[in-house]
């Protein structure tokens, strides 16, 4: 009988010395499930997956794969595995056809198989009319889905991927993440280790926040946005010309104001006393209003929140999509 | 048993891909090539500048040094950028045996060195007409030589290190005394108390004897000897390189 759980975790410790890096972790990743693994950098997500993918040995804890005790059968757990790590590890003086049989050679697959899932994921990747071309003469984003491509000639049911568009351009990292959809679509378990938690938002049913070696929290993204509603935002832009040094942190119920140009998120538990307030500004100071909206918030605010940051005062700045230029914060 | 059998196949087979692989990625390139046939040639001049020394024996001192340096140096260039592009972790986490993994790397720089190996004799053969005595023999020292030669160079490899000089400096202050005690300079009978000691410990020793017996038709020891020690200690390299990673597994160096 197949086990529920495509990846069990319990009570999972390494230390490094007397330095715990992962410091009593336990979770479980449901079959069929794409799992995602957040934490800021050190905070002990490399040194988890390298547990979970054998490569690294837990100083104690149990870790079981498809039912299967890692420790006691590393071998079987890896026919089980397909590993994306966060640097593409592919063999550039080979060809991406060359890199794919021999990943599959190494899975014991036959000639056949080989050269039909081959042809299949050269397709599918978009690798086609570079098969037979050296891999040091393709781009990153094809290196990229090559070690991905890699990573499935086994069709394996566990799919691990450590920051997997880290360092791709726009269009790769969307293609890369039509195509982990897709694989999760179609059964295969995903688990995603990422420090972009939009990633994470927009891919994953459950998340995984990491923070010092520990688990800070466990639940879907909404969840865990829910777990922290007293905290939203209003959102307004100003129509027109640049509106000058105005602030309305100074409004009631404003806890925090972050200015870019002339939009201006106002934080608050209350954006029904804010909204008529903001309003009342604008036609007090003769401003068109462009839009009005409340905002909830954030995975990357349940983020910030869990691993130190202020509300209102390092979302935008974690977020890293807009310019930090020009841009004012003030807590009110 | 049918399983256990299958099992052992596929070990061997998954081996042999490591092997190709390394021969076509690290192996078959210029400079590589060009060490492999640019060593024994300078040997060759090195030791035909000394004269008085017949052919034949030239010959077997050209062969140990090749097989001792082109089996011994590649494994641990190749294991050290392996682990410094990622790519030893993919083979790490494929569903082989650790000692699958290491004995497919053995396994490529037997198969270098064999070649390389085989172009003194052919050159004494075809131009010196040298009569070589015991020719299956020959063929069995080269492929043990060059077994327990590259398992060396795994194990060389198997500390955690990323920095090539990290290992190759140990690895030399290691092979090359090991030429001076194994009987290739100095005879093993002139040789001090404690280095003959250390000579018996030596697969140069053990090597160069027997391509002795096997090309000249005489060794310092019992033939048997030879061909029972070196594959004895090519299991030794082995089992220290296995354990070795093991260790660097547990205490989680990022090697």
């Amino acid at each position: 009988m197949k086990a529920t759980n495509a990846v069990e975790v319990i009570d999972l410790t390494r230390y490094y010395g007397s330095l715990p890096a992962v410091d009593c972790v336990s979770f479980r990743v449901r079959r069929g499930e794409m799992f995602g693994f957040l934490g800021p950098n050190g905070a002990g997500k490399t040194t988890t997956i390298r547990m979970l993918t054998t490569l690294l040995e837990p100083t104690s804890g149990t870790i079981r794969i498809d039912g299967l005790d890692v420790a006691g059968h590393p071998v079987e757990v890896r026919t089980h595995l397909g590993v994306v790590p966060e640097a593409s590890n592919v063999y550039t003086e080979l060809s991406a056809t060359e890199n794919l049989h021999f990943s599959g050679q190494l899975y014991r697959m036959d000639r056949a198989r080989r050269r039909r899932r081959a042809s299949e994921l050269l397709d599918r990747f978009g690798l086609a009319s570079r098969a037979h071309v050296k891999v040091a003469e393709l781009s990153k984003g094809m290196r990229r889905r090559l070690t991905v491509a890699m990573a499935l000639m086994h069709e394996p049911t566990l799919l691990f991927l450590d920051e997997p568009i880290s360092g791709l351009d726009v269009e790769s990292a969307r293609a890369l993440k039509e195509m982990v959809r897709e694989l999760n679509e179609r059964g295969a378990t995903i688990f995603l280790t990422t420090h972009q938690i939009e990633v994470a938002n927009e891919l994953c049913q459950r998340v995984a926040i990491i923070h010092k070696g520990r688990i800070a929290t466990v639940g879907t993204p909404e969840t865990l946005k829910s777990s922290i509603d007293s905290v939203q935002a209003v959102e307004v832009v100003f129509a027109g010309e640049r509106v000058g040094d105005i602030s309305l942190a100074g409004l009631s119920h404003v806890t925090g104001e972050v200015v870019t140009g002339n939009r201006f998120r106002l934080f608050t538990d209350s954006p029904g006393e804010v909204i008529p307030q903001v309003v009342d500004f604008a036609r007090r100071s003769r401003l068109r209003l462009g839009s009005l909206n409340t905002l909830g918030p954030s995975l990357e605010d349940v983020f910030v929140r869990i691993t130190g940051g202020e509300l209102g005062k390092g979302s935008d700045a974690a977020r890293g999509s807009a310019d930090p230029e020009g841009k004012r914060r003030r807590q009110a | 048993m049918t399983r256990r059998w299958e099992n052992g196949l596929a070990a061997l087979s998954q081996a042999w891909a490591v092997a190709a692989k390394d021969m076509r990625v690290y192996y078959l390139n210029p400079p590589m090539l060009m060490f492999g046939l640019i060593l024994p040639v300078l040997l060759f001049f090195s030791f035909a500048l000394r004269r008085g020394m017949p052919v034949e024996t030239g010959i077997v001192h050209l062969m140990a040094m090749t097989l001792f340096f082109t089996a011994s140096t590649a494994g641990p260039v190749v294991l050290i950028l392996e682990r410094r592009i990622g790519t030893f972790d993919r083979l790490l986490t494929a569903p082989m045996s650790l000692r699958t993994l290491l004995f497919g790397k053995t396994l490529v720089g037997v198969i270098f060195a064999v070649a390389v190996a085989t172009l003194p004799p052919l050159v004494g053969l075809a131009v010196f007409r040298v009569r070589v005595a015991h020719a299956p023999m020959l063929a069995l020292t080269v492929i043990l030589s060059a077994l327990t030669f590259s398992a060396m160079g795994v194990l060389f490899g198997c500390f955690p290190a990323q920095s090539l000089g990290n290992v190759m400096m140990p690895a030399s202050l290691i092979r090359w005394p090991l030429l001076f005690v194994s009987g290739l300079f100095i005879p093993l009978e002139a040789l001090p108390v404690w280095a003959r000691a250390i000579s018996f410990l030596s697969p140069l020793t053990y090597s160069f004897d027997a391509l002795s017996w096997s090309l000249q038709g005489g060794g310092k020891q019992p033939v048997f000897l030879d061909v029972v020690m070196l594959p004895a200690i090519m299991v030794v390299f082995l089992a220290a390189a296995v354990r070795l990673h093991q260790r660097t597994r547990r205490l989680g160096y990022q090697a």
